[in-house]
C-alpha cells in the first residue's frame, strides 16, 4: 500500500460516484483495493455510497484479507439499507465460512452476525452451527458471541437450532478464551430473558474456576461476573470459590481486582470463621489501596466503589486513611470523593490528621470543593461526639479569614451542630454574629437566622439582628422568609416586649398580605391564630424541644446498600442507584403473567384512537354532561369582549396563517358537538373538536350550510389559550352549496401562541367566510388529545417519580359519576387514549391501578385509580411536576372514564 | 455491553466512530461532547468520567488529548470499559507509533481493523500487541515525530537526556524499518511517581510511591526473559501503622506494600530469588506496578516563607534543597504557589548567578511560577518573590496563600532504591546480542509543601 489513508479522503470532485464505480470494476488488484479504501473513507464522514453496494460486493470473492475486511466494513454499514442486495453477499459468506483459512471463517461469521437483516439470519444458521464446532479456537471464540449476536436478532431461531446448549458445551471448551466468550454470550441471552437459560451448577463452578486462571483479562472479568451470581451453599463451598479467586487481587488490571472483590464480599456473607473473614478484610485491603494509584478516571471509579465497601465493612481500610488525602494534582471529581471516603473513616483515633487536611482544603482555590471542606469539618463534628469542640475550633479559625463562601458554608454547618448538641456550644454565637453583613447565600443567612430565633434569649441584640433583615423581607427568597417567619415569632415568645411586638407585626402582615408564597401564607397565619388564641400553647408549638439530629454520612439504607453492593463494580456502584433505576432494556416479555399487559398495550394501538377519543369526547367539550348535544351559544355575538380584538386583529393581521383553500376532504365519524348553532350563524352550523390521530393533534371541524347561499372563502383563526395550540396548515373547505355540509381534519401545532396564566381549557375560534361575519364561539380542549405516544413508564421508573416528588404535588380526586365495568377494558379504553397501564393490585374490594401519561415538553402524569368493579365512584389519585395542570387533568380524565 | 466506541478530538470533531449494536439513539457523540464540555455550566470543572445521559452511559478517558469515549445501555463494570479504553490508546500507539488526530485519521482503516479485532459485538476480545499481530494486514503510515507532545511516562526520556535513542518511544512495534532490518532491542523502564507532603513545619505528613516497571520489547521470536530485583525485596507491612514512619528500616530491604503484574510473568521463582520470567509480548506494557509508603528520602527539601512586609504587601521566600547526589541532575523543575486573591503585582529576586531560571505571575490563576532547567545534585536555590496587594490583608497570610507545589523529573535516580538486578535474554545464538536498555526516572506526582 502506498501514501497516506488520508488522500482518500480528498476526492470530492464531481462525479466521484462514478468515476469510484469504474475503479471498483478495475481489473487491477490494487487499484480495486484502494478504490474500496476510498468508499470507505467517503462512508465514515458520513457520504452516501451506498450506490456502489453491488460493485464493493464484487470485490468481496478475494483471496486479499485486507481487501476482504474492508468490503465487509462496508457491508455491515450498509446491509440495513440494502437488504435485499446483501443477500447478494450471502453466497461468498456461506463459502467463506469453509475457508481452509481460519481467519476467513472466523470474519465469515463475524460479520454475518453483525448485518441484522433477517433473509441474511437464515442462512447463518448452517455455518454458525459448524463454526461452534470447529478445529480452531479463534473460530469457536467467535462463533460464541455469534449466537448473541443471533440471540439479539431472532431469539426464537437460537432456541430452535439448539445454539443455546452448543453455548453450554463451549463452557467446556479447552480453550479459555473461548470459555469466556461463552460465559459473556449466554450470561447477555440470560440477562434478556426471563427464563433461566444460564445456571451455574457445581460443576459448571469448578470448570470456570478453573479458565479463569489461564484466560485473558477481559475474559476474567467475564467469568468472575457470572461467577457472581452464583451462591454457595455452605460457608465450606464460600471458602473455596474464594480461595481460589483471591489471586486474582494481585491483577494489574483494575476491573479484574473489583470484580474479584465483589465475588469476595459476596461470599464473605456466608463464611462464618471470624478469623477467615477479618484475613479476608486484611488481604482485600492492600489491592483496593493500589486502586488508587491508577489513572485518576479509574480512581473514580473505586473510590465510589470503596465508599460503598467501607460503609458495609469499616474495618477494612480503617487503618489507611491516609491514602485518601487529597493529592494537589487529582481532579476534583476524584478530590470531592475522597472528602466523602475521609468522613466515612474519620475516628477518635485520626481526627486530628483529618481535620489538619480538612483545613488546609478550606483554603484551596476551587469554590465548590472548599465548600465540601467545611461542610466535612461540621460532619465530623456531627459524627465524633468527643471531636467536636475541635472541629468548632476549626470552622472558628475558617471563618477568621473572610472568605465569604466559607463563612457562609461554616454558619450553616454550625447551624447543624448546635441541632446535634443544643446547649454546649452558644458561646461561639457572638463570633458568627460579627459576619452577619456578609452573608447572601440564602441557605447561610436561614441558617444564621434560625440560630439567633433559636437562641434569642441569650443574644442580647437578638431583636436589632432581626429587624436589619426585615427591611428587606419582601426580597428574600421564601427559603428565608420562612426562616424568618419563625425567628421572629421565637423572639416575641422569648422576650414579649414592644420592640418583638411590633416586628411579629409587620411579619405577619407582611407575610399573609403581601406574599403570594402559600406555604408562607399558612404558616404565617397559623402562627397568627396560635398566637392570638393561646400565646401559652403556641410556646409549646413553637419552642418545643427538637429531636437531636445524627451524622448523615452512611447515608444510604441497609437495604439500598446491599442492592449495591451485589453490584460492585458495576455502573450501579457507581452512580449508587439501583441498575433499575437507569437500565432501560427490557427483558423480552415472556409468557403468561406479562401477557395481559403486552395485549393491552398492542390492542391499544392497533385500533383506530381517534375512536376512542371520539366516544370520550362530547362530554368533555360540553363540559356539563354527556347527554347535551348543543352547546350553548357563545352569548349572541363575541361572548368574551376582551379577547375579541385580539382575535380580529389576528384574524386580519396575519394572512399567511389563514390560508383559504377549496379543495373537498372526506368526512368520517361519529357527529361532533355542536358549537356553534344555525340559530347563531344564521344559518351556518359549526360542530367541532380537538383529537388525536397518529400521535398528530387534528381539528376534526364540520360545516352545515343552513343558507339560501352558497359559502366560500372559509378560514379559521384560534385565540391565544394555555396550551398555544393554533392551525398548523389551511383550512381545507370547498364552497358550501345550499344544504350541503362538509367535514374537515385540520393539523394543529402546540406552543404556538401560548397565553399567560392560570392553565384553562378555553378554545376560542374565529372563523370567517366570504359572505358572512366573523363567527366567535368557544370551544374546550380535551387534555387527553396532549397525551403521547411515548407516555409509557417503566415500573421502576414510575416508582422511582412517584417517590421523587413531593407529597404536595399529590392530588386526588372523586369521580362520582364513573362506573368502571371491566378492568380490562378500561385499560384498553385509557390506553387507546394514551394512557398506559403500569401495574394493578387489589385493596380490599377495589382494584387499584397504576398508569401514566405524559403531556409534550415532557411533563408526566403518575396516576393511580381506585375503584369496585360495577360500583360507580372512582378515586383518581395523581402525581405530577406541573401542579397547575392538575385541574385540566381531572376534567380529562373524568371525561375519559365516562 | 459496549454499545458505541469512539474518539472525538479536542473539538468535538469524529475522528474514529463504531457502533456494535445500533441500540443508542443518534447524536450521542455530539450529546456526550456537550456534557463534558459544559460540565455543570462551568468550563473549568472536569466532567467525571462515568456519566448517564437520558439513559445511555458515557464512560471516557482522555489521552493525549483526544476523548476516547464507550456508550453502553446495560449495567456494566466500568472499570472494565476504562483499563479498556487505556488499552485501545496504547495498542494503536504500538501501532502508530505516535498516537494524535493525524496520525489516527492517516490511519483510520488499520485503526477500524484493530477495533474489529479487539471488541467484537461490544465485548473485549483481546488487546495485546502481541496477538492482535496475527490478524491485523494493514501496514501503519508513519507520521512525522518531530514535534509531537509526548506520551506516556516512558516519553520522559525524550526530555533532557541524551542517553536514550529518542526515536525508540515513537516506533511503531510493527511497522518494519526503511533499513529493513529492525534492530533488536528492549527497554526496561523504572518509573516511580513519587507523592509527599510536608508540614509547615517541614516534617513529612505523607509520602507515596507509585511504581511501574515498564517494558517495550523490539527482539524478534520472543525469547524469555528473567528480570531480577532486589534480593531483599519483601512485600506487604508487618506492623500495620501507616502512621509511623520511624519503624521501618531506614536503609537496607525494600518494602512493597503491595504490588501486581502483568498476565504474562512467572513468579514461580519470585518468592525464592525476587527474579521474573517472562516471554515479552511485543508492545508497551507494565511488567509490574508497585506501592510503597515506607520512609524514603525526599529529593528535594523545599521550604516556604510568606511575611508581611508593610500595610498591603508581602514577601515571599521560596528555597529548594536538593537532597541528591552531584552526579544525577534532575530537569524540567516547575515550583508553584498560589498567593491570595487580592495580589495585583509581583516582582522576583533571582539568586546572583541563576542560569535557566524564569518566573511568572499568573494572574487568571493567582499564583507565582518558578522555572529551572535543571538542578544539580546537592545544590540549593531560592527565590524571593514581593508580592503588591490591592487592599490590605486579613492578617491571615499563611492561609490565603500556598501550598507550595513543586513538579520535577529525575532521570536515573530512583526513590525506593528497587533495582533490576540483571536482565537476562535466553540466547538463540552466539552472536546475538541484543541492545538493553534499563532506564530509572523519578517523577513528581503531587510534591508539596504546606504553609
Amino acid at each position: 500500500m502506498s501514501g497516506h489513508d488520508s488522500k482518500y479522503f480528498s476526492t470530492t470532485k464531481k462525479g466521484e460516484i462514478p468515476e469510484l464505480k469504474e475503479e471498483l470494476n478495475s481489473q487491477y488488484k490494487d487499484k480495486r483495493k484502494d478504490a474500496v479504501k476510498k468508499v470507505i473513507a467517503a462512508m465514515t464522514v458520513g457520504k452516501d455510497v451506498s450506490s456502489l453496494f453491488t460493485d464493493v460486493v464484487n470485490c468481496m470473492q478475494t483471496e486479499n484479507l485486507e481487501l476482504k475486511k474492508l468490503v465487509y466494513l462496508y457491508l455491515i454499514n450498509y446491509a440495513k439499507s440494502q437488504p435485499d442486495l446483501a443477500i447478494l453477499a450471502v453466497n461468498t459468506f456461506v463459502k467463506d465460512s469453509q475457508d481452509p483459512n481460519p481467519l476467513i471463517r472466523a470474519l465469515a461469521v463475524r460479520t454475518m452476525g453483525c448485518i441484522r437483516v433477517d433473509k441474511i439470519t437464515e442462512y447463518l444458521c448452517d455455518p454458525l452451527q459448524r463454526c461452534l464446532k470447529d478445529d480452531d479456537p479463534y473460530v469457536r471464540k467467535t462463533a460464541a458471541i455469534c449466537v448473541a449476536k443471533l440471540y439479539d436478532i431472532n431469539a426464537e431461531l437460537v432456541e430452535d437450532r439448539g445454539f443455546l446448549e452448543a453455548l453450554k458445551d463451549l463452557i467446556s471448551d479447552n480453550n479459555p478464551m473461548v470459555v469466556a466468550n461463552a460465559v459473556a454470550a449466554l450470561a447477555e441471552i440470560q440477562d434478556s430473558s426471563a427464563r433461566p437459560i444460564f445456571e451455574i451448577t457445581s460443576h459448571t463452578l469448578s470448570k470456570l474456576l478453573t479458565a479463569l486462571n489461564e484466560c485473558t483479562e477481559w475474559g476474567q472479568v467475564f467469568i468472575l461476573d457470572s461467577l457472581s451470581r452464583y451462591k454457595a451453599a455452605d460457608a465450606r463451598e464460600a471458602e473455596n470459590i474464594v480461595e481460589r479467586v483471591t489471586p486474582r487481587l494481585q491483577h494489574a488490571n483494575c476491573a479484574v481486582v473489583l470484580s474479584a472483590v465483589k465475588i469476595i464480599l459476596l461470599q464473605m456473607e456466608l463464611i462464618t470463621s471470624t478469623d477467615v473473614v477479618r484475613n479476608l478484610c486484611k488481604k482485600m485491603a492492600p489491592p483496593l489501596v493500589t486502586l488508587l494509584s491508577a489513572e485518576p478516571e479509574i480512581q473514580y471509579v473505586a473510590l465510589r466503589n470503596i465508599n460503598l465497601i467501607v460503609q458495609k465493612r469499616p474495618t477494612i481500610l480503617a487503618h489507611e486513611i491516609k491514602v485518601f488525602f487529597c493529592k494537589y494534582n487529582d481532579p476534583i471529581y476524584v478530590k470531592m470523593e475522597k472528602l466523602e471516603i475521609m468522613i466515612k473513616l474519620a475516628s477518635d483515633r485520626n481526627i486530628d490528621q483529618v481535620l489538619l487536611e480538612f483545613k488546609e482544603y478550606a483554603t484551596e482555590v476551587d469554590v465548590d470543593f472548599v465548600r465540601k471542606a467545611v461542610r466535612a469539618i461540621g460532619r465530623c463534628a456531627i459524627k465524633l461526639e468527643r471531636a467536636a469542640e475541635r472541629c468548632i475550633s476549626v470552622l472558628l479559625e475558617l471563618i477568621k479569614i473572610k472568605v465569604n463562601y466559607v463563612v457562609q458554608e461554616a454558619i450553616i454547618v454550625i447551624k447543624d451542630i448546635f441541632r446535634r448538641y443544643p446547649n454546649t456550644y452558644e458561646s461561639i454565637i457572638a463570633t458568627l454574629c460579627e459576619s452577619l453583613d456578609t452573608l447572601d447565600e440564602p441557605e447561610a443567612k436561614a441558617s444564621m437566622i434560625w440560630i439567633i430565633g433559636e437562641y434569642a434569649e441569650r443574644i442580647d441584640n437578638a431583636d436589632e439582628l432581626l429587624e436589619s433583615f426585615l427591611e428587606t423581607f419582601p426580597e428574600e427568597p421564601a427559603l428565608v422568609q420562612l426562616q424568618l417567619l419563625t425567628a421572629t415569632v421565637k423572639l416575641f415568645l422569648k422576650k414579649p416586649t414592644e420592640g418583638p411586638q411590633q416586628m411579629i407585626q409587620a411579619v405577619l402582615n407582611n407575610a399573609t398580605v403581601e406574599t403570594d408564597n402559600p406555604d408562607l401564607r399558612d404558616r404565617a397565619y397559623i402562627y397568627w391564630r396560635l398566637l392570638s388564641t393561646d400565646p401559652e400553647a403556641a410556646k409549646d408549638v413553637v419552642l418545643a424541644e427538637k429531636p437531636v439530629i445524627s451524622d448523615d454520612s452512611n447515608q444510604l439504607d441497609s437495604s439500598l446498600l446491599d442492592d449495591l453492593l451485589a453490584n460492585i463494580s458495576t455502573l450501579s456502584s457507581v452512580y449508587h442507584k439501583p441498575p433499575e433505576a437507569f437500565v432501560s432494556r427490557v427483558k423480552t416479555a415472556p409468557r403468561a403473567d406479562d401477557e395481559e399487559f403486552a395485549d393491552t398495550a398492542e390492542t391499544g394501538y392497533s385500533e383506530s384512537p381517534s375512536q376512542g377519543v371520539d366516544g370520550a369526547s362530547p362530554s368533555s367539550s360540553t363540559g356539563t354532561s354527556s347527554h347535551v348535544p348543543v352547546k350553548q351559544p357563545a352569548a349572541g355575538a363575541p361572548a368574551a369582549p376582551a379577547p375579541m380584538p385580539d382575535l380580529l386583529g389576528d384574524l386580519m393581521g396575519m394572512d399567511n396563517s389563514i390560508v383559504p383553500v377549496d379543495e373537498p376532504t372526506k368526512p368520517s365519524g361519529p357527529p361532533l358537538p355542536v358549537l356553534l348553532p344555525s340559530t347563531t350563524g344564521q344559518g351556518l352550523q359549526i360542530s367541532a373538536q380537538l383529537v388525536r390521530c397518529d400521535g398528530q393533534i387534528f381539528y376534526d371541524i364540520s360545516f352545515d350550510n343552513g343558507t339560501q347561499a352558497v359559502l366560500d372563502g372559509f378560514m379559521i383563526q384560534f385565540n391565544k389559550n394555555t396550551f398555544g395550540i393554533a392551525a398548523g396548515g389551511p383550512l381545507q373547505v370547498p364552497p358550501l352549496q345550499p344544504g350541503a355540509s362538509a367535514r374537515t381534519l385540520l393539523p394543529m401545532v402546540v406552543f404556538q401562541n401560548i397565553s399567560p396564566g392560570a392553565p384553562n381549557s378555553l378554545l376560542q375560534v374565529a372563523v370567517k367566510n366570504n359572505q358572512q361575519p366573523v363567527w366567535y364561539f368557544n370551544d374546550k380542549i380535551p387534555m387527553h388529545v396532549f397525551f403521547g405516544e411515548d407516555g409509557k413508564m417503566e415500573r421502576a421508573s414510575f416508582l422511582e417519580a412517584w417517590k421523587s416528588l413531593p407529597d404536595d404535588n399529590e392530588f386526588s380526586k372523586e369521580f362520582t359519576a364513573s362506573v368502571i365495568s371491566s378492568i380490562d377494558a378500561t385499560i384498553e379504553h385509557l390506553a387507546a387514549s394514551n394512557v398506559f397501564f403500569i401495574a394493578k393490585r387489589k385493596n380490599a374490594n377495589k382494584d387499584v391501578l397504576y398508569m401514566s401519561a405524559k403531556i409534550p415538553r415532557g411533563i408526566p402524569f403518575l396516576i393511580e385509580l381506585t375503584a369496585a368493579v360495577g360500583v360507580p365512584g372512582v378515586k383518581c389519585a395523581v402525581k405530577t411536576p406541573n401542579k397547575e395542570m392538575v385541574a385540566l387533568f381531572f376534567e380529562a380524565m373524568e371525561s375519559l372514564l365516562k | 455491553m459496549i454499545s458505541q466506541f469512539f474518539v472525538l478530538s479536542q473539538r468535538g470533531d469524529h475522528i474514529v466512530f463504531r457502533d456494535y449494536r445500533g441500540e443508542v439513539p443518534k447524536g450521542s457523540a455530539e450529546i456526550f461532547f456537550r456534557k463534558v464540555k459544559f460540565w455543570n455550566d462551568d468550563e473549568a470543572e472536569e466532567a467525571p468520567p462515568v456519566f448517564n445521559v437520558d439513559g445511555v452511559n458515557y464512560i471516557h478517558v482522555k489521552v493525549a488529548g483526544l476523548f476516547f469515549v464507550v456508550t453502553t445501555m446495560v449495567n456494566v463494570s466500568p472499570s472494565l470499559l476504562l483499563e479498556l479504553l487505556q488499552r485501545i490508546a496504547r495498542v494503536t500507539k504500538d501501532y502508530l507509533g505516535v498516537l494524535n488526530e493525524d496520525s489516527l485519521r492517516k490511519n483510520f482503516i488499520l485503526v477500524y481493523e484493530l477495533l474489529d479485532e479487539v471488541i467484537d459485538f461490544g465485548y473485549p476480545q483481546t488487546t495485546s500487541t502481541e496477538v492482535l499481530k496475527s490478524y491485523i494486514f494493514n501496514e501503519p503510515i508513519m507520521v512525522d515525530a518531530g514535534r509531537l507532545p509526548p506520551l506516556g511516562p516512558a516519553a520522559m526520556f525524550m526530555q533532557g537526556t541524551k542517553r536514550m535513542p529518542g526515536t525508540a518511544i515513537t516506533k511503531s512495534v510493527v511497522a518494519t524499518e526503511p533499513g529493513g532490518k529492525k534492530r533488536e532491542e528492549i527497554f526496561v523502564d523504572i518509573i516511580e511517581r513519587i507523592s509527599v507532603t510536608f508540614s509547615s513545619s517541614g516534617y513529612i505528613l505523607t509520602s507515596e510511591i507509585d511504581g511501574t516497571i515498564q517494558m517495550k520489547s523490539y527482539l524478534t521470536g520472543n525469547p524469555e526473559i528473567r528480570l531480577a530485583l532486589n534480593e531483599d525485596l519483601s512485600i506487604g507491612r508487618t506492623g500495620s501503622s501507616t502512621y509511623d514512619y520511624r519503624s521501618s528500616s531506614g536503609g537496607g530491604a525494600v518494602i512493597l506494600d503491595d504490588c501486581n503484574f502483568h498476565e504474562s510473568v512467572h513468579l514461580d521463582s519470585f518468592d525464592i530469588d525476587r527474579t521474573l520470567h517472562l516471554i515479552p509480548p511485543d508492545g508497551e506494557f507494565a511488567v509490574m506496578n508497585y506501592r510503597i509508603t515506607q520512609e524514603f528520602k525526599p529529593p528535594f527539601r523545599v521550604t516556604a516563607l510568606i511575611e508581611e512586609a508593610g500595610p498591603s504587601r508581602a514577601e515571599v521566600l521560596l528555597k529548594i534543597r536538593a537532597d541528591f547526589s552531584a552526579n544525577v541532575t534532575a530537569n524540567t523543575i516547575i515550583v508553584q504557589m498560589p498567593v491570595p486573591s487580592y495580589t495585583m503585582r509581583a516582582s522576583f529576586e533571582l539568586e546572583a548567578g541563576a542560569v535557566g531560571q524564569t518566573t511568572d505571575f499568573k494572574e487568571g490563576s493567582r499564583r507565582i511560577e518558578w522555572n529551572l532547567k535543571k538542578i544539580i545534585g546537592g545544590s540549593e536555590h531560592t527565590l524571593r518573590a514581593k508580592l503588591t496587594f490591592s487592599q490590605e490583608s486579613h492578617g491571615n497570610l499563611t492561609k490565603e496563600a500556598g501550598p507550595v507545589n513543586m513538579n520535577f523529573t529525575i532521570p536515573m535516580y530512583n526513590t525506593s532504591k528497587l533495582q533490576v538486578r540483571y536482565l537476562q535474554i535466553a540466547k538463540k545464538s552466539k552472536t546475538y546480542n541484543p541492545y538493553r536498555w534499563v532506564r530509572y526516572v523519578t517523577q513528581a506526582n503531587s510534591y508539596v509543601a504546606r504553609l
